[in-house]
């Protein structure tokens, strides 16, 4: 049985070999170029198409590559101990299967930085006479001290962050390893209930539970959360810097800056703001104007009515009723006035309101 | 003990065979796919500011609904997970059951809109799409499905602008922004919010999308995809998975002040059930809230835990209040068969004795 499943092996591993180099072959006819599996970390930055369709396939060339070591493991194959094979078999991927599935938690911006560093730190410690200096720990002086200050606190801010990113991929990998750990439970829990998995797919799916479940379980720890928070806000820093280096360099070359981009945005989204308080409220002002004079319009033709009456009942005039000569003071103050009292506070103060918007 | 793996070496080499067949065969279908179709329910722009548009929905009839409804998206990802593909449509169902429907396409910030803050996009721009809805519709209130974020903007505007509101929907939610299983929340919580923002600006989507799929890293970033494999020589399986992918992926940025305020005083600070959300100003008291309220909230979402929405029922003023669990999660409560057949009637039985 065990010759068996070797023989077996080797024409598979034969035929799985072509099968990859085919899709290579296949992927350079579409795209030109080399191995559509040449490690990503080696490009500077997001480039190529070719580039970015290796690493969406990189999940699948895991799975694959796990396919063929679970196979190579012998588990389940014989009557050997199961936790032993399992154990070997995650000893062949370095204690850390599916290595991809978890480091692309590590952000391809955490990739750019480190590769960031790693140039800045060759163009800054050849010192003269091609002497390497600690650039971080020097006093600063001379003319260009203050740009060496900015170097030394980037210096700083890049070697603070990766010690959280340190820190951040120690909690992934622990994740990862307890994972492991978590399967074991689970297949112990299937072999108690008489169950069986015949499938490398269904030990897979078996796997990605216990590693969910183990990641999520520390993802929702203290820990985590002080090293995640940590982590973002060095890269932030670190990015901050960045930023005000390239700021530096665009005044001298008489470009604009990101800095002066956003305040140039932040004034217009406040100018709008105030525009449009102004005009909401000057609108709201007009409106209650116009409200009170059409209640008063209303109110005087509700009137009218009942004057007429009193008019042709009686056409010689007496004393009107206090009520109505308030009611005819107020027909009169509508009459008078052209425009509403209250519309002319509110033009005025907007008015007011331009003017001090001009100085 | 029972062994709990039995692989038997002639079926574990056909399943690596056909991994591999599929693999290869199934490559050639990848390409020259054209870009897959959103179900594109006819619609007719009625209103535009900026970014946004607001989109009246065309059903095959017309609407008897008397009252519209406007569905209000969260400003991550688009608002067209609810009109996805055509036999997976909370919009087209809610049209085919007579509904009004609008919807707010948020669009895309770019940097002219960093400054954008929660007072901008609720007490301005949301206000200003529900006039444009009233005033096309020719009704005095509408009626709010708010999703997801959009469901926390709808609760904040509901609360500031209530004579405009007749009912409101609430859909996955989050009210309660520090359940102990919110791990958005969770990672939330250190971060320097200032700094982040002061950096970065807006928010790029392709980072937000990034810490989305870390929620669940394995699943998201490997699984799904060996899941794809099965699927690469069904034409209409494989579309409907690049049609999901086009969705997940093509997410707008953040404004960067509105992003701020949100993750400060929704997430960190949860002020929201503390009564202390003030925006633009105005408070948000979600006691205030008096209308009819439907909240709808899903029992396996792992962005916004169902603690998270169901805490609406105990800090909302109505008497009207209607919880629905939903079994699934945050996206299949749109796009699964079994939300086809719950949610959009259960959303318009309750409207109809409403409206």
């Amino acid at each position: 049985m065990a010759d068996q499943a070797s023989d077996l092996l080797k024409d598979y591993q034969a035929m799985a070999k072509q099968s990859w180099d085919s899709w290579t072959r296949y992927l350079q006819q579409q795209m030109g170029g080399t191995s559509p599996f040449a490690h990503a970390a080696s490009m500077p930055h997001v480039g190529s198409g070719q580039d970015l369709l290796a690493r969406s396939m990189d999940a699948l060339k895991g799975y694959g590559e796990w396919l063929q070591g679970a196979a190579n493991s012998g588990l389940g194959q014989g009557g050997g101990d199961w936790q032993q094979s399992l154990n070997q078999m995650f000893a062949g991927f370095g204690g850390q299967p599916f290595a991809h599935a978890f480091a692309s938690i590590d952000s391809e911006s955490a990739r750019s930085f480190t590769q960031l560093w790693q140039s800045w730190m060759q163009a800054t410690q050849a010192g003269a006479g091609g002497h390497a200096f600690d650039v971080e720990h020097m006093a600063a002086f001379g003319y260009t001290r203050e740009r060496q200050l900015h170097q030394q606190a980037m210096a700083a801010a890049m070697r603070d962050y990766l010690e959280w990113a340190g820190k951040y991929q120690a909690l992934i990998q622990r994740a990862n390893t307890e994972g492991l750990e978590r399967l074991k439970v689970k297949l112990a829990d299937l072999g108690d209930s008489k169950q069986q998995v015949d499938s490398l797919k269904g030990l897979y799916d078996l796997w990605v539970d216990g590693a969910e479940e183990a990641y999520a379980q520390i993802a929702l720890s203290d820990e985590f959360r002080h090293v995640y928070g940590s982590m973002t806000n060095a890269q932030s820093r670190l990015r901050l810097l960045q930023q005000e280096q390239l700021d530096a360099l665009c005044r001298e070359l008489g470009m604009p800056t990101r800095s002066e981009v956003t305040a140039l945005g932040k004034r217009l989204q406040e100018l709008r703001r105030e525009v449009r308080a102004t005009a909401s409220t000057a609108g709201s002002d007009e409106v209650s104007a116009l409200r009170a004079e059409v209640a008063a319009l209303k109110r005087q033709l509700a009137a009218k009515p009942a004057a007429e009456k009193v008019v042709a009942k009686k056409p010689v005039a007496k004393q009107s009723p206090a009520r109505s000569s308030k009611r005819s003071s107020e027909d009169e103050v509508v009459r008078r006035s052209s425009k509403p009292a209250a519309a002319v506070v509110a033009r005025k103060s907007v008015v007011r309101g331009a003017t001090r918007t001009r100085k | 003990m029972f062994p709990p793996v039995r692989l038997d070496p002639a079926a574990l080499m056909g399943e690596i065979s056909a991994f591999q067949r599929k693999l290869s065969a199934g490559l050639a279908n990848l390409a020259h796919q054209q870009e897959p179709e959103y179900a594109n329910t006819p619609r007719e722009a009625v209103y535009r500011e900026d970014k946004l548009t607001v989109w009246h929905m065309k059903g095959q009839g017309k609407p008897t609904a008397t009252t519209p409804t406007l569905i209000v998206y969260a400003l991550v990802n688009t608002v067209w997970m609810t009109d996805l593909q055509a036999d997976r449509s909370l919009v087209r169902n809610l049209l085919e059951q007579g509904e009004d429907i609008y919807l707010l396409d948020w669009g895309y910030p770019d940097a002219a809109d960093r400054w954008l803050g929660l007072d901008d996009y609720i007490n301005g721009y949301l206000d200003r799409c529900v006039d444009a809805v009233r005033k096309h519709a020719a009704v005095g209130a509408v009626n709010l499905l708010g999703i997801c974020q959009g469901g926390t903007f709808s609760l904040c505007y509901a609360a500031i602008q209530p004579e405009k509101v007749k009912n409101l929907v609430t859909m996955v939610t989050p009210v309660d922004f520090q359940t102990p299983d919110n791990m958005l929340s969770h990672w939330s919580r250190e971060l320097d919010v200032d700094l982040f923002v002061d950096t970065m600006g807006n928010i790029p989507a392709e980072l937000l999308n990034w810490v989305y799929l870390t929620l669940k890293p394995v699943r998201l970033n490997q699984q799904k995809y060996v899941g794809l494999v099965d699927v690469l020589d069904n034409p209409k399986e494989l579309t409907n998975f690049l049609r999901m992918e086009r969705w997940i992926f093509d997410s707008p940025d953040q404004a960067g002040e509105a992003f701020r305020e949100f993750i400060k005083d929704f997430y960190q600070q949860n002020k929201l059930i503390k009564g202390e959300v003030v925006i633009g100003g105005k408070p948000v008291d979600l006691g205030l809230i008096t209308q009819p309220v439907l909240n709808i909230f899903a029992e396996q979402d792992h962005l916004v835990p169902p603690d998270a929405s169901r805490a609406l029922g105990r800090h909302v003023g109505t008497t009207d209040y209607t919880q629905l669990a939903f079994k699934g999660g945050h996206i299949g409560i749109y796009v699964s068969g079994r939300a086809q057949r719950e949610v959009p009637p259960a959303i318009h039985q309750w409207l109809s004795t409403r409206n």
